[in-house]
């Protein structure tokens, strides 16, 4: 028996997700963007020149703690300790979002921001300043899903992201520049020049022999164009980043771009992915993830969690604020 | 290195207070002896840096801590792996790099030991700040040694050199590079120079044995090879930049030679020869200091030495006036006379009991003999009555100021037996003299002299000057290799120690425990020129760079005689020879020179 291990950490289970891999999306894809689909085969890297700058923009979070907004005054006898509350579940999260801007021979980080909140539905929340730290209150809608606090809290980071990638754009930013996000693009559509890079694999985007053809990808190849439709628009490519050869999707990268540019667009930027990504690959003793989590983005990620601050520390603040409220 | 120049400059001219340099960091512990400085971007810190940081205390009154730079370190903070560095420099990885510097504190004034607070700023020191954190400020009588790293003098509290508070100086360091000889040579020259002796300036003396070649015979000329570096350090420093003013000079007789010319070879004038006589022998029973180990108890011949030194003066009488001594019908005139006489006295029948103790047996006058006969190709030059009576072969400090006593071509049992002697002699007329006045006494290779197994005339002496040296006066500049061979007791009543060069293995002997770590490691690269000084007063040793001798220490760089006449012996309060080579001082400019630099190839021989 031959085989081959994942360069993943389990930890982090692999790139592809088995249990997806033949669930095909129900999205509709678009397979005749760049060539016909009859005729889709690996392309080369070109050479072409790197752009000068390339911009990585990447969040991270955090929770802190798990806390229960009591909605009134305690029913029964005061200190008795038969006493029962209402209460509504709430987190107290720190989250960051910043860009490692990497011109020529120097990378560096910019435009950092930690922010924190208290999210929550209850009514009666208000935010909590701790002695470290303080937690302004996100509002949460009540809708019952069970994830809404979580998703509440992606929606600030993403939010953030965008504040980082915007400010990067405007500051750091040169005409010639590559943007990349982690992660699908989502809502930043509009920033020109952009591509989010997916790492991890949950759908199964092409039809059978398009997507033999991903595994069959060498180093720094990708496959045509494509174009998803589900409910918003956004071409997308897959990139193979030099890795040693095993898993037959080891080191496989999606690529997004805006729906709304023009098509000459995108082919190029999918032409710049395949220069400028596969030099910043990271390398498997390195790194849990690799090659798919990119060195700057890793070391952006790094930084970041040290920003947040240490979370024993904020706990104690908030076990603290606690007892005082 | 502009803006070490540039600093350099800014805290010659006394401006106060220096320039922020980073913060105290709060990821090491910072105690109130010895915290951490976070260098912020644009700012540096190097060894020997002086760096201040202030904390204000509820109801007290704001604490300075005051410290040394003693190591710097700089790292790439967010690489993980060795090889990152390759990422961050082609900038896939983001990185920043981060100095932080140690600082040791040598004052917190007020007396509060708190430490001081993470995020502290932290400047560095300049004008007075620095002199506080040197103790500079709280030196009555101090005494420039050289220029610090920062190019601004660094100096000596006089109190602990002049027996005030302590005394000696004690110079290791490796043969050749680690400039011992010269440092206590510019030590020297420095106290007498820079006004600290005061009233007592006249009255004080310097006793210099030079046992490696003839570098020391041109004290008294000016060095042709001194450029305007060197002067504008010396100008520094507050010190003219010339030779010795009032230097003696003896060397031993001339080997084969009855007219009594001293032997040197280099210098043909202004040495006087010196010698014992046999009557002075006799009389003032010398002859234990002929052996090496007299005083070991373990060693039964030492009896006869004491009875035979004993027998010579009581049953002799001088004879002539050259010195000669008469036993019995027997003259002596040279060192081998009295062997052969000596000889026939303790194995003769008739006499043995009385020249070599009653109960001695014949194998202990062997051993006797055989010492006395090595002893006697040593000390013919120097023991003898066979030369023309004169004045001044007595070696003695009275009439100048530094005494230069040549040995380098006498045999080591030559040397240590006039090293032993004149040190006895000096230390009697001290004794006489009382405390009023001080003698310099500079010794190198004090391991040979001074060694720590055995005992020797010699050796007591030396340890009789360390013990008691202080109160009487009398300062011992020692220099040796290696402080791990010479007696414990004389290495350790130095209040002032010095290292040079060191040897990576003598480096890490105990005692050398008053270096910090980085100063030992230090040690083993330091550059001729640069000393490591400790004393009483300061935590931390004090890297210091003298600057080159302003007197000649070879035919080839000494300039004419600053004065009429010579460096002869006599020539008692000659102070001329102070304007030497002093124009075209201060033109050098501030940048940090080796003051060494002008003579790569061919170093003065220290």
């Amino acid at each position: 028996m031959r085989f081959d291990v994942d360069p993943w950490d389990p930890g982090y289970g692999t790139a592809l997700d088995p249990d997806l891999v033949l669930a095909e999306t129900a999205a509709s894809v678009n397979l005749d963007v760049e060539v016909p689909a009859a005729r889709w085969s690996a392309v080369v890297r070109p050479q072409v020149p790197a752009p000068s700058t390339v911009l990585f923009v990447d969040g991270v979070r955090r929770i802190d703690a798990h806390v229960w907004v009591r909605d009134g005054e305690a029913r029964g006898g005061g200190n008795g300790g038969g006493g029962g509350f209402g209460a509504t579940e709430g987190i107290c999260a720190s989250y960051a979002a910043g860009v490692v801007a990497s011109a020529g021979q120097t990378a560096r980080l910019s435009a950092t921001e930690v922010r924190r909140g208290l999210f929550t539905s209850a009514g009666n929340a208000t935010g909590v300043t701790t002695r470290t730290a303080q937690y302004p209150l996100r509002a949460a809608a009540p809708d019952g899903a069970s994830d809404v606090l979580s998703l509440a809290l992606q929606g600030q980071l993403a939010a953030v992201e965008d504040t980082a990638a915007r400010h990067a754009r405007e500051v750091i930013g040169e005409s010639d520049d590559l943007l990349v996000v982690d992660g699908p693009l989502h809502g930043r559509g509009d920033l020109p020049r952009t591509v989010g890079l997916v790492k991890t694999h949950r759908a199964t985007y092409l039809p059978g022999p398009q997507h033999t053809l991903v595994a069959s990808l060498r180093a720094a190849e990708r496959t045509p164009v494509f174009l998803i439709g589900t409910s918003w628009q956004r071409y997308s490519w897959y990139l193979r980043l030099p890795c040693p050869v095993g898993a037959p999707w080891a080191g496989v990268v999606r690529c997004e771009a805006s729906g709304e540019t023009t098509v000459e667009a995108v082919l190029g930027l999918a032409t710049r992915t395949q220069v400028v990504l596969p030099r910043f690959a990271s390398c498997e003793y390195k790194d849990a993830r690799a090659p798919q989590n990119l060195y700057p983005i890793a070391g952006l990620e790094r930084e970041l969690r040290r920003r947040l601050g240490d979370q024993a520390l904020l706990y104690r603040g908030l076990r603290a604020a606690s007892v005082a409220s | 290195m502009a803006e070490a120049g540039a600093a350099g400059t800014a805290a010659a001219s006394g401006q106060a207070p220096g320039r922020q340099v980073g913060r105290v960091l709060g990821t090491q512990d910072a105690t109130p002896l010895s915290f951490w400085v976070a260098i912020q971007s644009g700012a540096y810190l190097q060894l020997d840096d002086v760096v201040v940081t202030a904390r204000a205390l509820p109801g007290e009154a704001t604490v300075l801590h005051s410290g040394v730079v003693t190591d710097v370190r700089a790292r790439h903070e967010g690489a993980q792996f060795a090889s990152d560095v390759f990422l961050i420099e082609e900038g896939v990885l983001p990185a920043e790099i981060q100095e932080v510097a140690e600082i040791s504190v040598t004052r917190v004034d007020p007396e509060l030991y708190v430490p001081p607070r993470p995020g502290a700023p932290a400047r560095r020191a300049g004008g007075d700040e620095r002199d506080a954190a040197l103790y500079f400020d709280t030196m009555e009588r101090r005494v420039p040694m050289g220029l610090g790293r920062d190019g601004v003098p660094v100096y000596l509290n006089f109190d602990f050199l002049d027996g005030s508070r302590g005394a000696h100086i004690s110079v290791s360091g490796i043969s050749g590079v680690a400039t011992k000889t010269s440092f206590a040579l510019f030590l020297l020259y420095s106290i007498f120079q820079c006004g600290v002796l005061g009233g007592r300036a006249a009255n004080t003396k310097a006793l210099v044995f030079s046992v490696k070649g003839e570098d020391l015979l041109f004290l008294d000329r000016p060095n042709t090879r001194l450029d305007d570096v060197g002067r504008d350090s010396y100008a520094r420093l507050g010190l003219p930049a010339g030779p010795f003013p009032s230097v003696g000079i003896y060397a031993p007789p001339l080997a084969g030679d009855l007219t009594g010319r001293p032997d040197v070879r280099e210098r043909t004038d202004g040495v006087q020869a010196f010698w014992w006589t046999l009557a002075e022998f006799c009389e003032q029973e010398l002859l234990p200091f002929a052996f090496a180990d007299a005083e070991d108890d373990r060693q039964q011949y030492t009896m006869v030495v004491a009875q035979v030194a004993s027998m010579l003066r009581r049953s002799g009488s001088p004879a002539g006036t050259d010195g000669a001594w008469r036993v019995d019908t027997a003259t002596l005139r040279t060192f081998a006379d009295l062997v052969d006489l000596v000889t026939d006295k303790v194995t003769a029948e008739d006499t043995r009991a009385q020249w070599a103790g009653p109960v001695t047996g014949a194998g202990t006058v062997n051993a006797f003999l055989r010492r006395l006969r090595s002893a006697a190709r040593a000390l013919a030059r120097l023991v003898r009555a066979d030369l023309p009576a004169e004045a001044g072969r007595r070696v003695s400090t009275e009439g100048q100021q530094v005494t230069v006593v040549d040995l380098h071509n006498l045999p080591e049992r030559a040397q240590r037996f006039v090293v032993g002697l004149l040190l006895r002699a000096e230390t009697e007329r001290k004794e006489a003299a009382g405390p009023g006045s001080l003698l310099f006494t500079m010794i190198d290779e004090l391991n040979k002299y001074a060694p720590r197994e055995g005992d020797s005339p010699i050796k007591q002496t030396l340890l009789d000057i360390a013990e008691r040296g202080r109160s009487l006066g009398i300062i011992l500049i020692g220099a040796q290799q290696t402080a791990s061979e010479v007696e414990r007791r004389v290495v350790g009543m130095s209040s002032i120690k010095v290292v040079g060069r060191l040897d990576p293995a003598e480096a890490g002997r105990s005692e050398y425990g008053f270096l910090p770590v980085t100063q030992r490691q230090r040690a083993t690269i330091a550059k001729p020129g640069t000393m490591f000084v400790s004393q009483p007063e300061l935590p931390v040793p004090l890297a210091v760079e003298f600057p080159f001798p302003a007197w000649a220490t070879r035919p080839a760089e000494a300039g004419p005689a600053p004065s009429v006449g010579s460096g002869a012996v006599g020539t008692a309060g000659r102070t001329t020879g102070r304007s030497a080579g002093r124009s075209g001082s201060r033109t050098g400019g501030p940048g940090r020179q080796d003051p060494f630099a002008g003579i790569p190839h061919d170093p003065p021989p220290f």
